[in-house]
């Protein structure tokens, strides 16, 4: 459009959520033990990573929780450069990753010097960001 | 799975897309309405129920229905409000649709409407990263909806051997189209190389393998069979075929990230109402959902225009573009014409009805079966939405 424009700025309105994590609390808490947990239903056997406490296939909440372990394999990956509102902490282009680990696949941060590909092979390990929030770190198998 | 009544669209019109902050979202909303209802020779007074598509939060007003129905002279006719994410303004059109196939009404009309540009690009990233499933990856891992597509990408490169040139070619194809587009955003072409030389926005996609933040509006007015007769109307545009799906939030329950199963359903859905085997030899234009090239390079695979894994050829060949096996996108597509959500949907009916009038100027596709496709994607195919128009 190009010319100058009449525009008044809004008032000020911060939204920020307390979010219930009663029922996944296992899972923010294995992260500070190094553990990555999911669920698997012991009624039908449906497996959920991200966890999840009621089962979306057969409806009942008879959930076991599994520690997720050993190697995984990179399925999709991309590095963000256009950081959105909240990661400007990072100050720099980050990787995040899918890996399969079996029955499960999880999303985590790749931290490594050079580009992660996939295909590759991958240990989860678990770590906190600059701003204190837990979550699950990729390491390349062999490093 | 029964159709109930027919449905035709009699109307439709858009605004001009682009950074938009010479008005608001109603006066925004109000002139694809109005160009709407020119088109169709009918006064808001015929409009017995309006749909208002937005997907919002980027905009000033949180609850926007009522003030842009208010604005378009359409108090006590809806609204009813939808939101699809990116599919939002096929929602509208499902939601009209579906009002008038079921006999509740004979006029509705759907409106789709996005202001993206009133906050900054990091908090519009923020509001596309939020929009997966929020506590386990955007709080996490600082999810962008480019990075969503970007993973897609990843994936299709790695089993297919699909190339950055590739999907490059989608959006220089886009551009082209776009530049003799009255209502796009770029209407300027560029070139493979210049595309390949920009920065990434999250790797593997650079910066002209997305469609840029954008505002603009569509209007479409549907109406029955029986009213389209008693109106007198001889230019409507028929609904041929409907088409929805989804699928998992949790980008890491997804079977597959190569495919939009949304799309996959969706298509298959819509293709068996119409009575469609062969698309390609089937339909005479198609609009489909490219936000990002790789998303284009998908829905020629899912949609069955081309075989598993050779998207990439589809377009690299030149069947995807005029005097190909099917043109797509040839108002510009998402990438040049613009992206503005709700909005999105509602565009793609108002381009393709256009085509099938013969009114697309030295944009039109040839017409040997009078039908054309829309297919939106709401999300990275957490929506999906596919119509079959045809005259």
């Amino acid at each position: 459009m190009g010319d100058e424009r009449f525009t008044i700025e809004s008032r000020q309105f911060v939204l920020r959520h307390r979010i219930p994590a009663t029922k996944t609390e296992r899972y923010w808490k294995g992260l500070e033990e190094g553990k990555i947990y999911a669920t698997v239903c012991r009624n039908c056997g449906a497996a959920f990573s991200p966890p999840q406490t009621d089962c979306s296939s057969c409806y009942t909440s008879d959930m076991e929780w599994v520690e997720i372990e050993g190697d995984g394999v990179v399925e999709a990956l991309t590095q963000i450069h256009s950081i959105p509102q909240g990661f400007e902490f990072k100050g720099e282009p980050y990787t995040i990753a899918v890996a399969r680990f079996g029955a499960f696949r999880v999303m985590g941060w790749f931290e490594g010097d050079e580009t992660l590909s996939v295909g590759e092979k991958v240990r989860a390990i678990t770590g906190r960001d600059e701003t204190g929030v837990w979550k699950v770190y990729f390491e390349r198998v062999g490093d | 799975m029964s159709a109930g009544r027919r449905v035709g669209i009699v109307g439709v019109g858009c605004s001009k897309f682009g950074i938009r902050d010479d008005v608001t979202l109603q006066e925004l909303a109000f002139e694809a309405v109005s160009e709407a209802l020119s088109d169709a020779s009918l006064t808001k007074d015929d409009i017995e129920m309006s749909v208002v598509g937005i997907a919002g939060t980027r905009s000033y007003e949180l609850m926007p229905a009522v003030p842009i129905n208010e604005y378009c002279g359409f108090a006590g006719r809806g609204p009813v409000r939808v939101e699809a994410a990116c599919a939002t303004g096929s929602a509208a059109v499902y939601t009209a649709y579906s009002s008038i196939a079921s006999g509740m009404v004979d006029v509705a009309i759907a409106v789709g409407v996005e202001k993206m540009s009133e906050v900054d690009t990091p908090t519009s990233l923020a509001v596309g990263g939020r929009s997966g499933s929020y506590l386990w990856e955007f709080h996490q891992y600082g999810t962008t909806f480019p990075g969503y597509y970007a993973m897609h990408a990843s994936a299709h490169m790695a089993e297919y051997g699909t190339t950055e040139e590739q999907m490059a070619l989608v959006a220089v194809k886009n551009h082209r189209n776009a530049v003799h587009n009255k209502k796009a955003m770029f209407r300027k072409e560029i070139s493979l190389e210049k595309a390949l030389g920009l920065r990434y926005v999250a790797y593997p996609l650079r910066l002209f393998d997305c469609s840029a933040i954008t505002d603009g509006s569509s209007a479409a007015i549907l109406a029955s069979e029986e009213k389209i007769r008693e109106l007198g109307i001889d230019n409507a545009v028929w609904i041929e075929g409907v088409g929805f799906s989804s699928d998992t939030a949790n980008m890491t329950r997804r079977e597959s990230y190569t495919t939009l199963k949304a799309t996959v359903k969706a298509g298959e859905m819509a293709y068996r109402m119409a009575g469609i085997d062969e698309p390609v030899k089937q339909l005479d234009v198609a609009a489909v959902h490219d936000c990002f090239t790789i998303a284009e390079i998908m829905a020629y695979e899912d949609l069955r225009f081309c075989r598993k894994g050779e998207g990439g050829k589809f377009v690299e060949s030149g069947d995807s573009d005029f005097g190909g096996k099917l043109p797509v996108n040839t108002f510009g597509g998402l990438k040049a014409k613009g992206h503005p959500l709700g909005a999105t949907g509602v565009a793609m009916f108002y381009e393709i009805v256009k085509q099938l009038r013969g009114e697309a100027g030295r944009l039109q596709a040839d017409l040997k079966n009078h039908r054309g496709l829309t297919h939106n994607i709401g999300g990275t195919g957490h929506f999906g939405w596919v119509f079959v128009l045809g005259v």
